[in-house]
């Protein structure tokens, strides 16, 4: 499409990029038709196609975006199922990212939305202060019914509303931390075959350390070292999605220091990450850093071991299945199929190691969880978790299998039917303990 | 009005009041569907509201025994098979943007697709619609029973870009998937033997499913996006569907890949699977937005021409690149002659926009100096819409307007499309008579 | 008696109209005058004989047109498209022998303007579908044209749908262009024997609602019929389906040869079981096609001795009822129900045509709206007046 940016405004290397991506779209359209928000509210400004056309407005006038813009860039889910339609090639996840920066820059927010936000922004990528923070909330929870349960515009969710949401988020029970968490090796049980880093996260290993651990048992009996990396932690994805690009920069910047440095040292075969958000983010650490010199080769590096778990699972195949008889609905998160194209690969697997596997219907669509979004957008994010539930229960399967933490905590507390993440699945498969939540 | 501003209604009774009140107070109106049109056709304009169907998008009743369904104007074209296919259903119009287009807008457009060849346009798959008049008055045309009592204003609905009423709800034909389809790749050493082997197929007494071609540089484009496995290193590839039980379609397919054998094609591929068919497809439909991976902007043409005319319009559209200096990209519709050049230029340049308007002119010229159209399924828009002379007299065009003004007596409804120069209902509307002339006394009476 | 006028090209029947315009003299529009009893009687001041306008344009079977003026006669365009084996899909009925005229009668243009169309109408569509463009005459005495030679044209509005089926108030056409098929290499019929009305529509919705091709679905008293076109092993592998699928229905089967074949679904297309009785009133219901039988029950149980068959798998009801001073409209349109659709009188008297509404009422908001798109093509209503009341 027609851009009009000045030569001033393309010296700025981030306004360049994203001038590059607008010249790609040809607003074709196809990306509306699998955008969860548009198809919901049926407004052009809530589809992807419509929110590329209100950021190049904000960033080609150089202005503070209004309130109704912010309102529709707020509501993307960040899902990139529009990356995935689309057939120009659009990297819509740069131009939001640089569209949710520039907001946080020059709009300003309300006071209790500036406190929300801060808080998750605080909260998120440090499991200790999150864990408090959940035993905190376990408290107050109890209390969530008194708040309000619907806005009257949705989307447009007030204080209290939020906050209600965020305590309905907090989990009955918090687990203990586990002891796979700490910086360690875990040799392999067999000969040698691959080393790789475990990325440990931030909100999974306080909500469900048992991915970790699961993780852990089944590469060492694949033969394969595991180094729980000291200085290694949240990927900085929950802070990017707000608009705190520094912030998810110092986290980025600190991760790769960390594994640099094992790299240089005993060395690494990949740096495996099984919360796919968090997969989507460490692979693109180019790019987010691609404006500083002295980290920019360093970030690519990095970013180029970036694997998914079930990446590394299938370059060394299962071995000793005991397949277990049941149908399994597998759950493609977002971040896997559209952030980083893996969809096919964990079903494979699933099947490899005994399970049947059942594609869900509008299996594009997002579940609605999408990091801070269940406690920003709550109305939105019930919609589309209702809207999955239904989709996976029509499939009738006796456990729902996903990739990433966090679909499954949100789709799990919108139906009966048990959830475990494919590792876990995989790992029970080759001799690991049965799931707790099928137990 | 001073400033733009847009309505998202969600009932029939809010369209109604939205419209009726713009017909009291003489405010334009843009009734807008998925906005995918390719032709400018919803494209709002300063002083006009501009009218969302977006949230009308359920499908409100499927009827299999009469082979219909009845939805909203909102509900994307693939929507309405999603909703049947279970059940070995389908509706048969596939424009290219099924994926996002909405039913209401196809029925604004008269929608084509890949396989119109065989199972028609919009117009020939619609049993009827509810819609809205600009004095706010709801009609019903059509039903789950074919054919009109009076009028065929279905017919004339189907195809009037918006200009004459708001569909508010539609109902459509289905029908039942074929047995089987197969899909024939064939690759050709020149364009002109592509061209040739579409006609032949046709003058074979063969009516394939569908008949679409696609030249070197959109083959590129379109591969890279799907992977479908396309020849690289044809100038000309055909994808030929043939579908119906196995035994017509292997023998369909025999005889097709026999003609393109006698024309020098040097790929024959046929799909294995329903899996490889849908992916040979899957790259001609994306080949549009495709083509945006080599250049930031291309204009994309509609002209329908006689089959026979094929060769000698390709060859000449060559030409005409090289004195536009423009590159072009064909995508098309070779069955039915529908073309779709797409002019490659970058909009940031004025030069280029300007000779890539000026270049499109020109194709269209042609096409209707061969005999053919200006648009075959895009629709006429703001984009063509100042070539409409190049078709039609001002007798013809006071024509259409003439019946523009039975529904919309004030030119509210989409204005600035279609018609080069509006001219008021109450002077078209005048008749001239002069009486007392001698009848023509050389015309035979008795 | 009016008198005629018989213009020879395009230019005099121009001057025609500009004379009758000037004139304030109304015009009965005619081809051959083969379907002058079917509608409401007029009174115009002068027949407009378009015979004299006659012949083939164009034919250009590998484009799949024919271009022809109006008063070519029907049966010179069949002959002249079977020589390179091709056809008018949409099979234009010879309606003369039901109301009482000659058979083999009547121009394509005749044909258009009644929207015409036989049992294929399911698979290929009806006149309207095949009608590609046009050129002629409005009621300001003005030459337009619309539409083109080609397959697909969506350029400016589509009035060839319009005039199709406009029984000739609108305009007067001087020429069209007309989408013509290959003929099928084989036709062949099922019949199921003994069905009754219900099981018999059934049966056809569910034979439509295969994949296997159907292209005329017809259920007579006792006898219905499916119709299986094209190359011949396809046809022998669909025809085999049918027979599996349709087992359930517990009725005899028969099959016809393409000969047969030609012979029984020519007849279904010009109503042939009907025109004997020549005392009856003719309707034609167009319905959703499950809703035929019950359409016919209602009116049975008012009168006993109505004949009625169905065409379009259920879709297309004819009717044949004694004769009587209204051609019970109200008991015949009142028994079509909720579920839509549409009755046409084809054959009464004159003066029950004159007396009661030939086609279906229409509510008031759509009269209104069809009476100024009228006005649009003819503001003095000189063409045909009143003959679609």
């Amino acid at each position: 499409m027609q851009t009009n940016f000045t030569l001033a405004q393309l010296a700025d290397p981030e306004t360049a990029r994203s001038n590059d991506i607008l010249r790609k779209c040809v607003h074709c359209g196809f990306c509306t038709a699998t955008c969860p928000t548009f198809v919901l509210l049926g407004d052009e400004r809530d589809s992807p196609r419509g929110r590329i056309y209100l950021i190049k407005a904000m960033i080609e006038g150089d202005r503070a975006p209004s309130a109704s813009e912010v309102r529709h860039v707020d509501r993307c889910l960040s899902c990139l199922s529009c990356m995935t339609t689309c057939p120009s090639g659009v990297n819509y996840m740069h131009l939001v990212d640089h569209g949710r920066h520039h907001i946080e820059e020059t709009f300003s927010r309300t006071l209790p939305d500036r406190f929300l936000r801060g808080v998750l922004a605080y909260l998120m990528p440090r499991p200790a202060a999150f864990r408090w923070a959940m035993v905190l909330g376990r408290l107050a929870k109890p209390f969530a019914p008194l708040l309000p349960a619907t806005s009257s515009d949705p989307g447009g969710a007030t204080f209290l509303r939020r906050m209600r949401a965020m305590l309905e988020a907090v989990p009955d029970r918090v687990p203990t931390p586990s002891p796979v968490d700490r910086p360690q090796v875990f040799p392999a049980i067999g000969l040698q075959r691959k080393r790789v880093a475990l990325m440990p996260g931030c909100g999974q290993q306080v909500l469900a350390p048992e991915v970790n651990e699961a993780t852990v048992r089944l590469l060492t009996r694949l033969d394969i070292e595991v180094v729980n990396v000291a200085g290694s932690g949240c990927c900085g994805s929950s802070v990017l999605h707000v608009g705190r690009n520094d912030q998810a920069i110092e986290l980025a910047k600190r991760n790769i220091e960390a594994w640099l440095r094992e790299i240089d040292g005993a060395g690494l075969d990949a740096i495996v990450i099984n919360a796919s958000g968090c997969g989507t983010t460490v692979k693109d650490y180019g790019h987010m850093l691609a404006d500083d010199p002295a980290w920019h080769e360093k970030a690519k590096q990095v970013a180029a071991l970036a694997k998914d778990v079930t990446e590394i699972v299938a370059e060394v195949g299962l071995s000793n299945v005991t397949p277990q008889p049941l149908t399994v609905a597998y759950h493609s998160a977002c971040s896997m199929q559209h952030g980083q194209k893996l969809d096919v690969l964990p079903k494979k697997l699933l099947r490899e190691a005994g399970f049947v596997v059942k594609d869900v219907p509008e299996g594009h669509l997002c579940c609605g969880w999408a990091g801070t979004y269940q406690v920003l957008q709550p109305e939105l994010s019930r919609r589309l978790r209702d809207r999955k539930v239904s989709n996976i229960e029509s499939v009738r399967p006796d456990v729902i299998a996903a990739g990433n933490f966090g679909c499954i905590g949100n789709i799990a507390s919108g139906t009966g039917i048990p959830m475990a993440h494919t590792v876990e699945l995989l790992d029970w498969a080759t001799g690991g303990p049965q799931p707790a939540a099928l137990m | 009005m001073s400033k733009a501003c847009r309505c998202l209604p969600e009932t029939v009774p809010q369209v109604s009041a939205i419209l009726r009140y713009c017909q009291d107070n003489k405010v334009k109106v843009v009734p807008r569907g998925a906005g995918t049109s390719l032709s400018g056709g919803s494209m709002p304009v300063g002083d006009a509201i501009l009218l969302g169907l977006g949230k009308f998008n359920r499908v409100l009743e499927i009827d299999y025994a009469n082979r219909s369904a009845r939805v909203q104007p909102g509900v994307t074209n693939l929507g309405i098979t999603k909703a049947v296919e279970h059940e070995g259903f389908y509706y048969a119009p596939d424009p290219s943007s099924q994926i996002a287009c909405s039913i209401g807008g196809n029925v604004a457009e008269n929608s084509g697709g890949v396989h119109c060849l065989k199972y028609g346009l919009t117009t020939n798959n619609l049993l009827g619609i509810e819609m809205v008049l600009m004095t706010g008055e709801v009609v019903r045309l059509g039903g789950k029973h074919l054919d009109s009592e009076g009028y065929d204003l279905l017919g004339v609905m189907t195809g009037s870009e918006g200009l004459l009423g708001v569909v508010t709800e539609v109902t459509v034909r289905l029908l039942r998937k074929p047995t089987t389809a197969r899909a024939v790749l064939l690759g050709f050493p020149t364009e002109a033997a592509a061209a040739d082997c579409v006609a032949a197929v046709i003058a074979a007494g063969i009516i394939p499913a569908g008949m679409e071609m696609m030249d070197k540089e959109a083959v590129k484009c379109a591969e890279a996006y799907v992977g479908a496995g396309y020849p690289l290193d044809a100038e000309g590839l055909l994808i030929v569907e043939l579908d119906g039980p196995p035994v017509e379609v292997d023998h369909l397919v025999e005889r097709v890949a026999e003609i393109a054998r006698g024309r020098g094609a040097t790929t024959v591929r046929v799909s294995n699977d329903e899996q490889e068919r849908v992916l040979f497809w899957a790259g001609r439909k994306a080949a549009f937005p495709a083509v945006g991976q080599i250049t930031p902007d291309y204009m994309c043409l509609d002209g329908s021409v006689p089959r026979g005319r094929l060769v000698e319009v390709l060859a000449e559209m060559r030409e005409m690149s090289k004195q536009h200096r423009l590159r072009v990209v064909n995508v098309f519709h070779a069955g039915d002659g529908n073309l779709h050049p797409l002019i490659l230029f970058d909009a940031n340049d004025p030069d280029e926009l300007h000779r890539a308007e000026e270049f499109g002119a020109d194709i269209l010229r042609l096409c209707v100096r061969v005999g053919g159209v200006l648009t075959g399924e895009h629709g006429v828009g703001i984009e063509k819409r100042d070539l409409m002379g190049v078709q039609f007299t001002e007798i013809d065009l006071d024509q259409q307007m003439r019946l523009k003004c039975a529904f919309d007596p004030d030119h509210l409804l989409n204005p600035g499309k279609v018609f080069p120069q509006l001219r008021r209902c109450a002077e078209l509307g005048r008749v001239v008579i002069h009486h007392n002339k001698m009848p023509f006394p050389d015309i035979p009476r008795f | 008696m009016a008198g005629t006028i018989r213009p020879r090209d395009a230019n005099e029947l121009r001057r025609a109209v500009e004379w009758a315009l000037n004139e304030g003299t109304t015009l009965d529009v005619r081809g051959q005058g083969s379907k002058i009893a079917l509608g409401k009687p007029m009174d115009c001041g002068q027949v407009l004989d378009l015979s004299g306008i006659s012949g083939i344009v164009d034919y250009a079977p590998e484009e799949l047109v024919v271009t022809l003026r109006a008063g070519t006669p029907i049966s010179e365009v069949e002959a002249l498209l079977a020589q390179r084996n091709q056809m008018l899909a949409f099979e234009p009925p010879d309606l003369g022998p039901l109301l009482g005229l000659q058979a083999g009668q009547g121009t394509l243009v005749g044909a258009m303007m009644g929207n015409l169309a036989g049992p294929r109408r399911l698979s290929a569509g009806a006149a309207r579908d095949h009608l590609l463009g046009f050129s002629g005459i409005n009621g300001r005495g003005e030459a337009f044209k619309s539409g083109g030679r080609v397959m697909k044209n969506v350029t400016g509005y589509d009035l060839s749908k319009l005039l199709a089926g406009s029984w000739g108030t609108l305009a007067v056409l001087d020429q069209v262009s007309v989408k013509v098929l290959p003929v099928p290499d084989q036709t062949r019929t099922l019949l199921l024997l003994g069905l009754d009305d219900a099981t018999a529509v059934r049966a056809m919705c569910a034979a439509l609602g295969s994949p296997h091709e159907v292209s005329g679905a017809v259920h007579l008293p006792g006898r219905t019929a499916l119709r299986i076109e094209g190359v011949a092993p396809s046809v022998e592998a669909r025809l085999t389906a049918l027979r599996e699928l349709l087992a359930d229905a517990g009725a005899g089967m028969e099959e016809l040869g393409t000969l047969g074949s030609r012979t029984f679904w020519r007849e279904v297309r010009d109503v042939a079981a009907l025109k004997a009785a020549s005392d009856t009133v003719v309707w034609k219901i167009s319905c959703p096609p499950t809703e035929g039988p019950a359409i016919v029950a209602r009116i049975r149980s008012q009168r006993p001795s109505v004949e009625a068959f169905y065409d379009w798998s259920g879709g297309l009801v004819w009717l044949a009822l004694p004769q009587c001073v209204d051609a019970d409209h109200e008991l015949v349109r009142g028994a079509i129900g909720a579920k839509g659709g549409h009755a046409t009188l084809i054959r009464a008297p004159e003066a029950v045509r004159a007396a009661v509404p030939v086609f279906q009422p229409q509510p008031a908001a759509l009269a209104a709206l069809a009476s100024r798109v009228k006005e649009s093509f003819d503001p003095k209503r000189l063409f045909n007046p009143g003959r679609m009341g």
